[in-house]
């Protein structure tokens, strides 16, 4: 006979912080997905309100939201009752996601249909609140001390609006756009350095778990460096030039540091604060 | 959750460990049980309240467990051994008992003993003697046979608190020794993890203490339970303790003088005041050969029982004319001798043994240990009283308590005897809030050791040694043990006495014995009968012992899975186990660990489910052997006498006997011992039979405090304590040593060291190093000590198997594998959870790091008896054990047999977690 | 007014992990999975170490993060001060685990015996498929909690209405009740002692209280 599923030792190890087991890859994708979805729409639907064509770019930007939710429906315990996640709004950030994810999809499947640059700002105001809505579930989940503090909400979002304004440079190949999306892009990724440098420490002075901190630590080197300091520099130049190649580089390091950062958030750095007490329990007399 | 359609709670006790009985309810739902729950019936008579601890919510799981044996199982490979798999076959109850009966049945015919004086049947039970409340009836059939060998133990008995049960009951009626705990003000803990095995009567006291205020210090290598939640705790170096003790004595009696200690207790209570010879012996009385003491009323030696006689407790005086008694009765005239007070020689050895000294040894500081001595004697209260059910009795608050490791092996009886002497000081030996005793096995009565307490020699209780002289010394073992020939402390009272024989001599003797023996060789019993033991696991150099089990003729075990000891059985016999079967005990009184209560009466433990598959009910089982054996009149005879009941089924006033010509069904037998119980309880007031305790589950009635405390009870006999001097210890050992040399046998003799009126310190922790040099290896090369803890989910270890244990076991850091402290694992490059071997001079164990900082640097601590290779479940725990590296020795037996689970050892790191 | 509330004496837990048992076996729980259990927490160095055992389980906060968070109100909120959980509403979508700085929720997506595939008889009289992918958590014996308001039994004191952990508890150490009522067990043991909160610094509100000294 097999011994049980979860041994003592992963039982015991709750009680020093550890890694949460519950969300995997499939949240992260959420995360990652829906996060740079709802930056593409918001930069998106400016170049739309300035007059351009803005159609695949709005749909692949919704297609990016539904992918999210999508890889969340695939971890929920009940997948078939994901129409009860509505029930909530007056509290749960997540039934706001879900309800900002209904308006988003139904303004922007109408913005595609109607080609009204109204419906197409609105939906880039949407995905803008959907990126926020996101960035409000961590913040509200108190168990996980990197995504409860109140650093991380600035740090979703700066790299959720980075990730947007680098696949809006992707899909700016060869428009005129290009430039100012590079230009936007360096903005955003330097915002997006300084805000992941604040959070970090933060963390560190208000003593998040040593493990949640040694897994950020891991990507923060990269994150930094290649993943916002030579991209800001590569976008300003193609800013400057207009070199598509160069901008091109600049976004898909931007974007990707952005996916890697969000991942390390969700299934590495992710630790419980695990158990403290402030007195210790007096065994009799001394 | 689907409902239910009926529901029941039923009333049983559980008892799988020393500490029970505990009351507990079964919920049963259509017919399967769900749940087990307190029993609030018992909240007021039980000291705890009606609660049951964490091990009995695992008796759901091992009703249903599906690697239980559910019949009767017939081995067919004929090779026994590790890697040989038994081949069990299923038979029918007919066909298993047929042969069992045959078995016997030729025994009877061929002789009950065999050619070396050896009995041909052997048995062995686990655990403390818990198995007798769940082998119903049995104990009537083993009655009803003859001699049998109890010798094959499973570390019961030598590597218990063995030393506390033989002097502790010579010295005090005290197989168990306990703290009047809900009257404690200040206990000194030496290794005794109360809050771990004192089960649950004892956790709810200590707790109340805690609460109320009391102190505990807590002694010990590693930062135990107990210890966590002491005041203080002090990291001694193991097997130290004796010079710790010592120390305590030491100030008390040189720095602290005898004017502030208890007077009139050591002058009345205990041997304080006789006169001992320069050569080491009492001074005796020329005519009437008692002690004697020096009267200072009239300024002479007088007899001891002088009427109005004032003995003086200190000094040394000259004594005209006395005489001297020797081992066999070698009788010398003194005359114009100088005799001091044994206090008086007490003092002077323990003047070598200084609080100084003892830091060097021990590595408690001097300052600390004298604090220590200090606190005690302050919270002794000496002088201060209590009412106790309108009588005034001395109230004495502080106690010395000892766990496992230290009253067992060498440097017990320093500890045992060090600490009875300390209670002995202040008074505290016995009386309200002091050091009491609990009950009694190798005196009589079990039930009441008050009524043992009987006027013997020299104004002490009487201890019925095994003879020592010439005559009547058991001079060819009547037991694979020895335990007449070699102990005569343990006394012969039946099974308890044999239990407490040094066992594991059965288990090396079967092997090699020494060059020098001179008796009999040993021989194996052709029948040995296995229940609730696995002495493949829980005893020592376990891998060997196993392979000696399999050399067995003939091994019949009753079994609730395969196990170790088991694998190498002919027959398993799968019994209806703990929610399935009946049986009445007794409760309350006084009896083990801190069960003494204010009330003493009967528990049921009934069947809440019926068995699993076809397992049967013990009662059946051994009726039905009596019948096949042609011993159902005796077996039924030793029913009405009342054993395996409580009460004798027929007495004054009443008569429920069994008609001894007839098979009695269990129900009828249970029935009977229910009504003579509740009969002979109620003083003839009520009367109860099966379906009123099988609704009820228990009957009580109040008992006085006043039992809790012999000294009134010595009193009132005039008797004293043998303490602090040993010399009856002292010429016993002479003449068991005039018999053995007489035999030519030396091999003993270290173990006659012992034997000492006034105990010395002796290198304890050198023994194990000798050992294993003499052995061959090199002490530099095992550096770390070895211990073995316990916890609550597994005191016991006999539900290994259990699922729900093992994953609840997982909260207690360290349960994993190996306790190790932080900065020895960092040294030695093994971090949290890397798998480490642990390697004696003879084996290696297997287990993961548990790095803390509660642990002595050189020492390691493993919880619990693991390491299983056949037990299904716990086999592939991958758990190690102490006892699969800790050797049997001879070298590491003391005078009573018993040995301590420590052991040398080397640690390294195997492989890293991923 | 009520407030169910918890208050563990500290002084006396033994760490024993009786209450972990005894709410496995009340509540049929999978392996893996303790509502309620016993922490083994050392602080301090050699020698001067301490080890508290602090049982935890589901503090049923008066400002519980798990319902703020839980989009479909499957997480809710008592009068009583209960926090529960409707297994049916629920979707498994584990934000209310994120949530709980106490470790007290868990998830179990497929059926799970002690030994093996195939449960004991004791198991599949108790096998509640609804438990399986949802949320689930210590819920003070909820129907215990309910049978009292309709006996009009006391949580806390009458045992049939008490959680089962509270009453298995061989120390003492545990108790329940309502502290909304000053005259109540726990009121009492409170008034008398000094206690604190676990992460009381995090607004949760908890309804469990250690008790660590007398006053």
């Amino acid at each position: 006979m097999s011994t049980p599923t979860r041994s003592p030792e992963q039982i015991a190890d709750r009680i020093s912080p550890r890694q949460q087991v519950n969300w995997d890859w499939r949240a992260a994708g959420n995360f990652i997905a829906g996060g740079s979805g709802g930056g593409l729409l918001l930069w998106v639907s400016i170049v739309g309100l300035r007059g351009g064509d803005v159609r695949f770019v709005l749909g692949a930007g919704m297609a990016l939201i539904a992918l999210g939710l999508t890889c969340v429906w695939f971890e929920i315990g009940r997948p078939w009752r994901a129409l009860n996640t509505f029930r909530h709004g007056t509290s749960s950030w997540m039934t706001r996601e879900a309800i900002v994810a209904l308006l988003l999809f139904a303004c922007g499947l109408l913005a595609l249909w109607s080609g009204q640059s109204l419906l197409t700002g609105a939906t880039g105001v949407l995905g803008l609140a959907f990126l926020y809505a996101q960035a409000r579930i961590l913040t509200a989940n108190k168990g996980i001390a990197a995504w409860r503090h109140p650093r991380s909400l600035p740090l979703v979002v700066a790299t959720g609006l980075t990730e947007g304004a680098g696949l809006l440079v992707c899909a700016s190949w060869g428009s005129a756009q290009l430039a100012a999306a590079s230009s936007l892009l360096a903005v955003l990724a330097a915002l997006r350095l300084l805000a992941w440098r604040r959070y970090l420490t933060a963390l560190e002075k208000d003593a998040a778990p040593a493990g949640a901190i040694k897994a950020l630590r891991r990507i923060d080197a990269n994150f930094r460096w290649v993943g916002n300091v030579v991209p800001a520099l590569l976008a300003l130049l193609a800013g400057w030039t207009g070199l598509p190649a160069v901008a091109l580089v600049a976004a898909v390091l931007a974007v990707l540091a952005g996916w890697r950062c969000k991942y390390a958030l969700i299934c590495e750095a992710a630790f419980t604060q695990g158990f403290a007490l402030p007195k210790l329990p007096v065994r009799g007399r001394r | 959750m689907s409902q239910a359609k009926t529901v029941k709670h039923v009333p049983t006790f559980c008892y799988n460990c020393v500490s029970g009985p505990d009351f507990m309810k079964v919920k049963v739902e259509d017919g399967v049980a769900t749940d087990i729950e307190p029993n609030f019936d018992a909240e007021d008579i039980h000291p705890a309240r009606g609660r049951v601890c964490v091990k009995a919510y695992g008796l759901v799981q091992k009703t249903y467990n599906p690697n239980r044996v559910l019949t009767p199982m017939m081995r067919t490979n004929p090779k026994k051994g590790r890697k040989e798999d038994p081949g069990f076959v299923p038979i029918s109850w007919d066909e298993a008992l047929d042969i069992v009966a045959a078995k016997l049945n030729t025994i009877r015919a061929t002789g009950l003993r065999d050619q070396a004086g050896l009995p041909r049947l052997a048995a062995s039970f686990g655990h403390g003697g818990t198995p007798a409340n769940y082998m119903g009836t049995f104990p009537a059939l083993l009655s009803a046979w003859g001699p049998i060998d109890y010798s094959f133990g499973s570390g019961q008995g030598v590597k218990c608190v063995h030393s506390e049960h033989l002097y502790g009951e010579f010295w005090h009626r005290a197989f168990t020794v306990a703290a009047d705990t809900p009257n404690a003000r200040y206990v000194i803990s030496l290794g005794a993890n109360v809050d771990v095995t004192g089960g649950p009567c004892a956790v709810l006291r200590h707790a109340d203490a805690r609460v109320r205020g009391y102190k505990r210090v807590a002694v010990e290598p590693h930062l135990s339970v107990t210890s966590a939640c002491s005041a203080e705790w002090l990291p001694i170096r193991p097997k130290t303790d004796a010079a710790f003790l010592f120390a305590l004595i030491h100030v008390l009696v040189c720095e602290r003088r005898l004017a502030q200690l208890d007077v009139p207790f050591l002058r009345d209570r205990t041997s304080s005041p006789y006169l001992v010879a320069p050569d080491g012996l009492y001074l005796r009385d020329a005519g009437s050969g008692k002690p004697l003491v020096w009267d200072q009323a009239c300024g002479a030696a007088v007899a001891f029982d002088t009427p109005g006689a004032k003995p003086a407790v200190a000094g040394r005086y000259q004594v005209a004319r006395a005489v001297v008694v020797d081992a066999d009765q070698a009788r010398r005239e003194l005359l114009d001798v100088e005799g001091a007070t044994a206090y008086e020689m007490l003092c002077e050895h323990i003047a070598k043994y200084p609080p100084e000294w003892a830091a060097t040894v021990c590595d408690v500081p001097a300052a600390t240990i004298r604090r220590i001595a200090e606190e005690y004697l302050e919270n002794a209260s000496i002088g201060a009283t209590i009412e106790i059910d309108g009588k005034t009795l001395a109230l004495r608050p502080v106690a010395v308590t000892l766990g496992k490791s230290v009253n067992n092996g060498w440097g017990a009886y320093e500890c045992c005897w060090a600490r009875t002497v300390l209670a002995a000081l202040v008074g505290a030996l016995e009386n309200p809030g002091g050091l009491l005793g609990t009950t009694v096995r190798l005196n009589r009565p079990q039930d009441n050791r008050h009524l043992s307490v009987k006027p013997g020699e020299d104004g002490f209780m009487v201890q019925h040694f095994n003879p020592t002289d010439r005559e009547h010394w058991q001079a060819a073992p009547a037991t694979r043990n020895l335990h007449q020939t070699l102990v005569p402390i343990v006394g012969h009272n039946g099974a308890w006495s044999q239990a407490l024989g040094p066992t594991q001599l059965a288990w090396m003797f079967q092997q090699e014995r020494p060059a020098d023996w001179n008796m009999p060789a040993p021989t194996f019993p052709e029948l040995w009968i296995v229940f609730r033991s696995n002495p493949a696991i829980s005893f020592w150099d376990t891998r060997r012992l196993a392979d000696i089990v399999a050399r067995f003729p003939f091994l019949v075990c009753f079994a609730c899975t395969v196990d170790e000891t088991n694998f190498m059985a002919d027959l398993l016999l799968p019994e209806a186990t703990d929610l399935e079967s009946t049986q009445m005990i007794r409760m309350g009184g006084t009896k083990y660990m801190e069960q003494f209560w204010d009330y003493k009466g009967v528990v049921l433990r009934q069947k809440a489910v019926e068995p699993q598959g076809d397992c049967r009910d013990f009662t059946w089982i051994s009726t039905q052997l009596a019948k096949r054996t042609g011993l159902l009149e005796p077996y039924v005879a030793a029913l009405n006498r009342g054993v395996s009941g409580v009460a004798p089924l027929k007495g004054e006033g009443y008569d429920y006997s069994l008609d001894p010509a007839r098979e009695p069904a269990p129900e009828q037998i249970w029935d009977a011992v229910c009504r003579a119980a509740s009969v002979t309880l109620s003083a003839g007031k009520q009367e109860h039979g099966l379906e009123w305790f099988q609704e009820h589950g228990f009957y009580a009635v109040a008992m006085s405090r006043l039992e809790w405390y012999l000294t009134p009870t010595l009193e009132r006999q005039g008797l004293r304590y043998e303490l602090p001097y040993q010399e009856r210890l002292l010429r016993v050992g002479r003449e068991l040593g005039n018999r053995l040399h007489e035999k030519g046998m030396a091999w003993w003799d270290e173990q006659l060291s012992e034997y000492r009126a006034l105990p010395e310190w002796h290198d304890v922790p050198a023994r194990w190093e000798r050992e294993l040099e003499n052995a061959g290896a090199k002490i530099a090369d095992f550096p770390f000590w070895l211990l073995a803890t316990k916890s609550m989910q597994y005191h016991a270890g006999g539900n290994a198997s259990i699922a729900m244990m093992h994953e609840i076991s997982g909260n207690m850091h360290g349960h994993t594998g190996v306790i190790m402290n932080a900065k020895t694992a960092a040294r030695l490059g093994i971090a949290e959870g890397d798998r480490v071997e642990i390697r004696s001079h003879i084996g290696a164990t297997y287990g993961k790091a548990a790095l803390v900082q509660g642990i002595r640097p050189d020492t390691l601590v493993v919880t619990g008896q693991f390491d299983h290779w056949a037990t299904p479940f716990a086999k592939d725990l991958e758990l190690p054990s102490l006892n699969t590296i800790a050797p049997m020795s001879l070298e590491l037996t003391d005078a009573t047999g018993s040995g301590s689970d420590i052991v040398r050892v080397a640690l390294r790191r195997v492989e890293a977690t991923t | 007014m009520t407030r169910y509330a918890m208050v563990i004496d500290l002084r006396r837990c033994v760490g024993c992990q009786t209450c972990t048992a005894a709410c496995k076996s009340a509540n049929a729980t999978p392996p893996g999975v303790q509502w309620r259990r016993v922490l083994d927490l050392e602080s301090g160095e050699f020698p001067d170490v301490r080890r508290s055992f602090v049982p935890v389980g589901c503090m049923h906060c008066a400002n519980p993060p798990c319902e703020h968070v839980c989009p479909t109100t499957a997480t809710k909120k008592r009068a009583d001060g209960l926090v529960t959980i409707d297994y049916d509403i629920c979707i498994g979508c584990a934000n209310c685990i994120m949530a709980c700085p106490y470790d007290a929720r868990s998830v179990v997506h497929e059926a799970h015996y002690a030994y093996g595939d195939q449960p004991m008889a004791s198991e599949a009289l108790r096998f509640d498929p609804a438990r399986l992918r949802v949320a689930t958590k210590c819920t003070f014996c909820q129907d215990r909690i309910d049978l009292a308001a309709r006996t009009g039994q006391v949580p806390g004191r009458d045992p049939e209405v008490t959680p089962a952990c509270v009453n298995s508890c061989i120390s003492g150490a545990m108790h329940f009740g309502d502290i909304a009522d000053p005259g109540s067990n726990v009121s009492q043991l409170l008034a008398q002692t000094e206690h604190f909160r676990m992460h009381e610094e995090l607004g949760t509100d908890p309804s469990m209280y250690y008790v660590w000294d007398r006053k």
